[in-house]
């Protein structure tokens, strides 16, 4: 079958950058659910109190080695059960969101890790609070070294968006099957569906590239 | 116990523990009691009494590991004592009064006895990620809750102290060791503490930058407006700047008093060894 470019540029494309929003803003929520919940995770885990580290440490475990469509399928088919009825999107951006928490929180983990122990105690010596020493002085070095790490998930889990057409998000490769089985044409919708991914992705880690840049302290 | 009477105590105990210091009526700004530290099985501080006068300088030798940076660091609440008590102008450190009885201080109230005490480490921890000159507002701003105006003021002020009010766009990595140490000084001096430590200041610099950091501790100590308390490797330096010397080893003082008396006749083997070590001899007779 050729190429049919007025079928491409007429009927696809557009019917395409109808949902192009659809991933990418289910990308950006649920990446910021990873950062903030993965974040919560990490002090969590590292909390003097024990059963809150513990539980922390399985929570991350449990959820890292389960695959993300059985968390999804759990979250929009499962909850409702218990009267948790959430939409399409927001299940995708909890679901995915949390799966990738685990991973983040691993990052920050190894991050703050990195951090030397002589910054907390110059922190006490200058009587920040504990707050104030998070904010100010750990966390900023904690994340800078790992901000390539953090692009590379933020790309993966771009990349994993179309899982969520299984709970029925109509968005990029969703749409692109709907029309490939209106048409019985799946080479342009697939093809375009695959362009798309390859810029949004290259650009996203143009875009860390440059923050790392911008970060680098050697560089200053 | 009334006011009067545990103040009579103290100067009894003053004269005793450190009868060759210079009266003074004023009351320990430092105040260790019975304090010990050990770090599993390693008993690294036994039963410490030590005082600091508001204003006195005493400089902590003795060989390494024998428990002087550990002094200093149970101070600055970096390390938690084992067992005993340290009092900051006459306020319990570790410990809070409830009901008359002592119990373990929480972080709020060691936030609040801690703002006297300021400290300079051995390797300097600037925060790399901020400048010069944020290094030295942002606990000014952020804990002492001054404008950015007068932190800033008061931290080019600082900076002119120990000369580098070049630096303060500048980022710690480009600063040498010696520059980034008198920084670190400015930074602790900023918050205004009554009691400022000097945890080996000079141990992690390159010779040629040793002098510029101990010139500026001069100077400050000079001012004689803080007490200090100046652990160090430089018995020559140790001998200049303070009121009083204090030997440590095995985690006690072993010997104390004025450095003419220390340097010139100690009185112990233990420090006469330990200062046999150092080329001392040929200043001592001057």
């Amino acid at each position: 079958m050729a190429w049919d470019w007025e079928f491409t540029i007429n009927e696809v494309l557009p019917q395409l950058m109808e949902v192009v929003y659809i991933t990418i803003s289910a990308t950006l929520v649920a990446y910021l659910v990873a950062m903030v919940w993965g974040l919560v995770l990490a002090f969590a885990r590292r909390s003097q109190f024990r059963p809150l580290s513990v539980a922390a440490y399985w929570f991350v475990q449990f959820i890292r080695t389960t695959p993300p469509l059985v968390q999804l399928f759990f979250i929009f088919y499962v909850l409702p059960r218990y009267g948790i009825a959430l939409t399409p999107f927001v299940a995708g951006v909890l679901g995915l969101g949390i799966h990738y928490s685990t991973f983040l929180s691993e990052v920050y983990r190894a991050g703050i890790e990195s951090v030397p122990k002589g910054q907390w105690e110059a922190a006490t010596a200058l009587n920040f609070s504990p707050v104030q020493k998070w904010k100010t002085i750990i966390l900023p070095q904690a994340i800078r070294p790992v901000i390539p790490v953090m692009g590379n998930y933020l790309i993966v889990m771009f990349k994993e968006t179309p899982i969520l057409s299984a709970i029925t998000l109509v968005e990029l490769l969703g749409k692109a099957q709907i029309i490939g089985s209106e048409t019985f044409r799946y080479v342009e919708p697939i093809t375009l569906v695959g362009i798309f991914f390859l810029i949004m992705s290259y650009g996203a880690s143009l875009l860390f590239q440059r923050l790392e840049m911008r970060l680098d302290l050697s560089k200053k | 116990m009334s006011a009067e009477e545990t103040q009579t105590a103290t100067l009894e105990k003053e004269e005793e523990t450190q009868g060759t210091e210079k009266k003074e009526e004023a009351l320990p700004i430092v105040r260790y009691r019975k304090v010990s530290k050990s770090f599993g099985e390693n008993q690294v501080l036994k039963e410490v009494d030590f005082d600091l006068m508001p204003g006195e300088r005493v400089a902590i030798i003795g060989p390494s590991g024998s428990g002087k940076t550990t002094l200093a660091r149970l101070l600055m609440t970096l390390e938690k004592p084992t067992s005993g008590t340290i009092e900051v102008d006459g306020r319990q450190l570790w410990h809070k009064e409830v009901k008359g009885k002592l119990v373990e201080a929480n972080e709020k109230h060691l936030h609040e006895v801690r703002g006297d005490i300021g400290m300079v480490f051995q390797h300097f921890n600037l925060f790399p990620h901020m400048t010069i000159l944020r290094n030295l507002t942002e606990a000014p701003v952020k804990v002492l809750g001054l404008s950015k105006e007068e932190a800033r003021e008061r931290a080019m002020g600082m900076l002119e102290k120990v000369g580098l009010t070049d630096k303060a766009k500048a980022y710690p990595a480009n600063l040498s060791g010696g520059q980034q140490q008198r920084v670190a000084i400015a930074r602790a001096l900023v918050m205004r503490p009554k009691v400022m430590l000097f945890d080996e200041p000079t141990s992690a610099l390159d010779p040629e930058t040793v002098g510029e950091v101990l010139d500026v501790i001069k100077e400050i100590a000079a001012e004689g407006e803080m007490a200090m308390m100046l652990i160090t490797h430089e018995m020559s330096f140790a001998r200049d700047v303070s009121d009083r010397v204090a030997f440590f080893d095995e985690g006690c003082i072993q010997e104390q008093g004025p450095p003419s008396k220390l340097f010139v006749q100690p009185e112990s083997e233990r420090l006469q060894s330990f200062l046999s070590r150092f080329n001392l001899g040929e200043e001592n007779s001057q």
